[in-house]
């Protein structure tokens, strides 16, 4: 009876520690390290390599954006006492950045901010979150959007064809969610082209790269990273990108720039912190993340990954943000989009 | 070829990655609020720096053992761990009661076994075929999937329908809170944390769990002689025939659905529980604990583990959202999931097929050395018990999303889901409807969309008519087969 009695007591504490650890890296931690020797965040003035870092993701462990974070927090390491990327996902990333807006103005917690602190904005999707609210560190990577069709489509060769067909038919548009940012990029190619598509929202891209695949729909306008797979086994082509310059990846396909399309829109990810943050810190934080946005591992992680890099600094971040922000507005008012 | 693969999946520190990896999931799968899809974005970082074979492998085998370990909670606690095995609470827990739980997690053991080694043979032997199947889903095929899912309600409303459809719809509802993803209007609620809607997972948690422990406070200092003795590991000669039979045609049922982007192992256990209700020669003592019920649960679940992996390797398809994880785990390792995955790397794709037996054998070898100590925890007093299991509810809900506003959509579900246990309205069918009520409304919303209006699209292909004939069936299928009986007689 007592051996039973004691069975049942180190069961019991057993569930605790199991819960204790699981709860542990459910909370994201599973990125901490501890600091290395080598670097420190002092270059800036303020001195943060005594610091804990805590990272949010506004979406969830596995994405992109996470996986993105996580890489460059490993690279980031050594800078700081050490870095944890904690998720925080919800209403489209709303829940995510607003977390991160309204914490500490000390530096400690860095937020990963995405194209959505323009479009969730725009929508009026964003349940207060504004961009103002934010001191931009850096942009690290983005993506333009990319015209994609089947390889065997022969209706579409060039976008000439595909905007010439939309003109006469309904050309029916796969995007990753009403509203989100592949949405807008394609609503906005079609401004400039003076045509109009059949929108098609899906939840998250690889729904509508599926559906592409099956031939559900006509095309896609997604990153280039989510449909390289395909147009690399030949699945896929796509037709034009919506950058200034060609993609180095795909260097034959044109953008719609070059076409007669003044359209440059897409995504991109960057770091933030809460906006009275000091700028001594702002600068440290700074030093240290870009030295590892160009580390050989992250940039190794980024190639593999089909990512593009793009480094701005602060003050050309937050231009950028305000620039698409405005672009955001008046596609969003036009497509009526606007959530009341 | 074959020698590079057994060299390759048989290297130690491979297996070793592999069974940390199995145990892992198990524990994931049974603590309540860690999914399976949780667990392997997690762990993820950890393959970052291990070559690609390692990486996936274990991955894995979290992904198998936590698909398994949802049912320990499950038969034990009336705690699906995971969204998967909510469909095995119902009855699992019925075994626990009568002091047959090491019966229940026996059966449950060898029915995921079984289910997930159905699901590697086909992965192994047909996944070209089968892939293609997964291209011909589109938005009308996936509102009839989710359709057919929620006819399923009526199976597992026990002996009151009427009390199961209130329940049912009560999730539909609930589900419909938040942005609608189709025009983005906010319904019901501007509260940031209700945006993207109430978090499904939070809710099972405070129906099942929650509430129980609500239930178990009432009587807390009684002692009730559960009888927790294991007399024996491996279910008896009867109890082997059925699980045989239940979970090998689960199991091709989990593969099916695992192989339908989008459609997870939580769909795949209930569709799996239905079909077994329909075939059974004793339909009415489903929800009683029968023994068939959690075979085909489990061996539903873990049907769609192997089944999942036939898209994405194949196509480059995800076929859930762990193989959605894991496309992003091939792909940092410099590899594209796909077509030419086979073409290029053979011995990966092949390595991964054997893998999966390998992660699913250390899966029943585990689960069926630690059973007598899991049931121990049933002999727990109820005074520590009950406080565990609302310390979990808490953390399970609140790591979601790290999310404090979750563990309130938990409490709540929890108060609620006491009250409808006190007038007898089962639980699971708000579950159900929570799962498949988004699915089936968007997809609906988008199939017409695309047809411009024309509900013709419903009807247009073979797969189209193969669920509205399932559907047809489910609903009907006991009526006709009564009128038949009744003619002849």
């Amino acid at each position: 009876m007592k051996g039973k009695k004691l069975l049942s007591t180190v069961l019991a504490v057993a569930m605790v520690g199991a819960m204790l650890t699981g709860c542990g890296s459910a909370g994201g931690s599973g990125s901490t390290a501890p600091s290395g020797d080598s670097g420190s965040a002092s270059a800036g003035g303020a001195d943060l390599s005594g610091e804990s870092i805590t990272c949010i993701v506004p979406y969830d462990a596995g994405g992109g954006t996470d996986t993105v974070m996580r890489a460059l927090a490993d690279s980031a390491k050594g800078s700081f006492k050490n870095v944890t990327v904690e998720n925080r996902s919800g209403a489209g990333g709303a829940t995510g950045m607003l977390a991160g807006a309204t914490a500490k103005a000390d530096g400690t917690t860095v937020t990963m901010i995405t194209v959505e602190l323009a479009t969730l904005e725009a929508m009026g999707t964003n349940a207060g979150l504004t961009y103002s609210m934010f001191k931009p560190i850096m942009m690290v990577n983005s993506a333009c959007s990319a015209i994609t069709v089947k390889a065997d489509d022969d209706r579409f060769g060039s976008l000439e064809d595909l905007i010439e067909y939309s003109k006469s038919n309904e050309l029916q548009m796969g995007n990753s969610g009403n509203g989100a940012i592949w949405h807008l990029a394609a609503a906005g190619l079609a401004k400039t082209a003076g045509t109009e598509f059949k929108h098609v929202a899906y939840d998250g891209a690889a729904g509508a790269i599926t559906d592409l695949l099956g031939g559900h729909i006509d095309a896609v306008a997604v990153s280039y990273a989510e449909v390289a797979s395909y147009v690399e086994s030949g699945d896929l082509k796509v037709l034009a990108v919506m950058s200034e310059n060609r993609l180095e990846s795909i260097p034959d396909v044109p953008t719609c720039k070059e076409s007669g399309y003044d359209a440059v829109l897409g995504t991109w990810r960057g770091l933030g912190v809460p906006k009275d943050t000091p700028d001594e810190v702002v600068d440290a934080l700074y030093a240290a993340f870009s030295s590892a946005a160009e580390s050989d591992a992250f940039v190794e992680f980024m190639d593999n990954s089909n990512n593009v890099i793009e480094i701005l600094d602060g003050a050309a971040f937050e231009e950028r943000i305000k620039k698409d922000l405005e672009i955001y507005t008046g596609l969003v008012n036009d497509l009526g989009l606007k959530v009341q | 070829m074959l020698m590079e693969v057994l060299q390759s999946a048989f290297n130690p520190i491979i297996l070793l990655y592999m069974v940390v990896g199995v145990a892992a999931g198990i524990c994931i799968g049974a603590l309540p609020g860690l999914t399976a899809t949780m667990g392997v974005a997690l762990l993820l970082p950890l393959t970052f720096g291990m070559d690609a074979t390692s990486g996936i492998l274990m991955l894995l085998g979290i992904y198998v053992g936590a698909i398994y370990g949802g049912s320990i909670s499950a038969v034990l606690l009336h705690t699906p761990g995971t969204p998967a095995s909510a469909a095995t609470a119902i009855d699992g827990y019925e075994f626990s009661k009568r002091g047959e739980a090491g019966r229940a997690l026996g059966i449950a053991t060898l029915g995921s076994y079984v289910g997930g080694i159905v699901s590697c043979i086909c992965l192994w032997l047909i996944s070209p075929q089968l892939a293609k199947l997964a291209l011909k889903f589109s938005s009308a095929e996936f509102f009839l999937l989710a359709l057919f899912g929620l006819c399923i309600i009526s199976n597992i409303s026990g002996k009151d329908m009427a009390k199961g459809l209130i329940c049912g719809f009560l999730g539909i509802l609930t589900a419909t809170i938040g942005i609608d993803s189709v025009t983005s209007y906010v319904r019901f609620s501007n509260n940031v944390n209700l945006l993207s809607g109430v978090q499904y997972i939070a809710v099972m948690i405070g129906l099942f769990a929650m509430s129980q422990a609500f239930e178990s406070i009432e009587d807390i200092f009684s002692k009730d002689e559960v009888n927790t003795k294991v007399t024996r590991l491996l279910p008896t000669k009867e109890d082997m025939k059925i699980i045989l039979k239940t979970s090998s045609v689960t199991g091709l049922i989990g593969t099916f659905i695992g192989i339908v982007p989008g459609a997870g192992a939580d769909i795949g256990s209930f569709v799996g529980y239905n079909a077994a209700r329909g075939f059974s020669k004793h339909p009415e003592l489903f929800g009683k604990g029968a023994p068939d019920a959690v075979a085909a649960s489990e061996g539903g679940n873990n049907g769609v583990t192997g089944g999942a992996l036939i898209p994405m390797l194949t196509l480059g398809v995800p076929g859930d959202a762990v193989a959605a994880i894991m496309i992003g785990a091939l792909t940092i390792q410099g590899l594209t999931p796909g077509p030419m995955l086979f073409e290029s790397n053979k011995v990966l794709v092949y390595t991964i097929f054997l893998g999966m037996f390998i992660a699913n054998t250390i899966m029943v070898l585990l689960g069926f050395s630690c059973i007598r100590l899991f049931t121990k925890v049933l002999s727990v007093p109820k005074t520590i018990l009950t406080p565990i299991i609302f310390a979990l509810c808490v953390i399970g809900s609140f790591a979601m999303r790290n999310n404090l506003f979750d563990v309130g959509i938990m409490l709540f579900a929890g108060i609620v889901g006491y009250f409808l246990g006190k007038v007898k309205i089962p639980t699971s069918p708000a579950i159900l409807g929570l799962i498949l009520g988004p699915m089936a409304e968007k997809n609906f919303r988008t199939a017409l969309l695309k047809s411009g209006g024309s509900p013709s699209v419903f009807f247009n292909t073979v797969i189209c008519w193969f669920f509205i004939i399932l559907i047809v069936v489910s609903l009907f299928g006991g009526r006709i087969k009564a009128l038949i009986k009744k003619r002849k007689a």
